[in-house]
């Protein structure tokens, strides 16, 4: 029998995962964010086995995908992200990360695993779309809408998320706002971390 | 400070922003935040002139969903099952379809109005009295939920100022007074109930309010734990919803 050559081997696994890469790049960006979405709460609800920390993890890689943090969390500080300094730039970008995944897991990992259904997707620019759903959990149906951007060399990421009509940027943003008028940045991620440490002694 | 995901490995995620489908054609990454100051001026405001007053019934009634919410809310879930808590949630918002019905009129939204109609008339008859949403199954017959208050929204009637109820929550000057134009076509409480028997009437909202706590409450820890002033996120998650509905 002739063995194959390695380079034919290294050829031939290449092209499997190109051909991978090519079907997931044609994947609309609905169809992308809904098999990170439905990825996200088979973790979620995976069983007790994993903990919770390992989940979280998890959760964030997934949806780190689809989701740019980065852009998120600065928009959400709008003009007051010139008031921080690099390090709590850095810092605060970290912080309300970890203080959203920590609100999002603890939110869908309890009950039942919902039941998300997507709905449409709308057109609100030549580069910027929303995709509307409705997820049915805790007996209640909920309006989840994501707004994603096609950003040059991230491709199409989610750049605010609106619950029930509610912008998380701007509501963070408008909190964010006020804290400014009477407060500090180092006040503010002291407050974050204070957020934090109550979901990290439970 | 404690911080539960690995720091570094956060920071490696933000760093790399994975991707997978990248495009060449697609917005400079500052041209989002160019865009968010533009935004910024339109985001829907309201007055709050009572604030510090607004911020004492906030508190209170934090402390009451605290005390007396929560504990209640976790012991009525675990005796009632979940699909007859859905059921009856879904029997409550059938029988609020006169409120949903004269906001759509108000509006001159007579085809939203006869959808509202042939949902309450399919829910009521095929789904048992509201207990199941048959009618979610007829794309036709979906819309979206209409009152007074949103009524004189499109109207161009402004909230006039932000208002904390006691143990209600949220509202304004307009939509406090639209709840009454609401009450009054709702089937349940007076003047033109369906119901004459007020003690009856009673015990309809009380359980109403008692099927939704479970919900209301998980929501509204959810939002606490994630806020950092729980009083501007609520005010503004209630300024924007309630724009949104309008616009809507």
């Amino acid at each position: 029998m002739r063995l194959t050559k390695p380079s034919t081997i290294v050829a031939i696994f290449l092209a499997i995962l190109t051909a991978g890469y090519s079907a997931i790049a044609k994947l609309s960006p609905q169809e992308q964010l809904q098999a990170s979405i439905s990825e996200v709460i088979e973790i979620l609800h995976s069983g007790s086995d994993i903990p919770t920390d390992e989940k979280r993890a998890l959760v964030l890689e997934q949806l780190q995908t689809r989701f740019s943090f980065d852009i998120i969390i600065r928009r959400t500080l709008g003009r007051n992200w010139n008031r921080l300094d690099e390090s709590q730039q850095d810092r605060i970008t970290i912080l309300i990360t970890d203080l959203l995944i920590k609100t999002y897991t603890a939110e869908l990992a309890s009950g039942e695993k919902p039941q998300v259904n997507f709905l449409k997707t709308e057109d609100l620019d030549s580069n910027k779309i929303e995709i509307h759903t409705s997820v049915t959990y805790k007996n209640a149906l909920v309006s989840v809408n994501y707004r994603l951007a096609n950003i040059k060399s991230r491709g199409w990421q989610v750049y605010d998320v609106l619950v029930e009509g509610t912008s998380i940027v701007s509501n963070y943003r408008g909190q964010i706002d006020e804290h400014f008028q009477t407060k500090s940045a180092e006040e503010l991620l002291d407050v974050i971390a204070s957020k934090i440490e109550n979901y990290d002694s439970e | 400070m404690r911080v539960q995901l690995s720091t570094v490995s956060l920071a490696c995620f933000l760093a790399v922003g994975t991707n997978l489908a990248a495009q060449d054609d697609g917005l400079d990454f500052d041209a989002l935040f160019e865009d968010d100051f533009e935004a910024e001026e339109e985001l829907p405001s309201i007055n709050d002139p009572f604030e510090k007053l607004n911020r004492i019934v906030f508190n209170f009634n934090d402390s009451f969903y605290e005390h007396i919410g929560r504990p209640f809310a976790k012991g009525y879930s675990k005796v009632m099952p979940d699909p007859v808590e859905k059921g009856l949630t879904n029997v409550f918002d059938n029988a609020k379809f006169p409120s949903r019905f004269a906001g759509n009129v108000l509006q001159g939204r007579l085809g939203d109005a006869g959808k509202e109609t042939g949902q309450f008339l399919v829910n009521t008859t095929i789904g048992l009295g509201g207990f199941f949403r048959v009618a979610d199954e007829f794309e036709s017959l979906n819309t979206t939920d209409e009152d007074v208050g949103q009524a004189l929204g499109t109207w161009g009637v402004g909230h006039g100022f932000y208002i904390v109820l006691p143990l209600i929550g949220p509202s304004s000057f307009r939509d406090f007074a639209a709840d009454f134009a609401d009450d009054a076509v709702d089937p349940i409480p007076t003047p033109n109930s369906e119901i004459s028997d007020s003690s009856t009437r009673g015990m309809i909202r009380a359980i109403d309010m008692t099927n939704r706590t479970p919900f209301l409450m998980d929501l509204y820890d959810s939002m606490k734990r994630s806020a950092i002033d729980p009083y501007v996120s609520v005010r503004d998650a209630y300024t924007q919803r309630r724009a949104r509905q309008v616009a809507d």
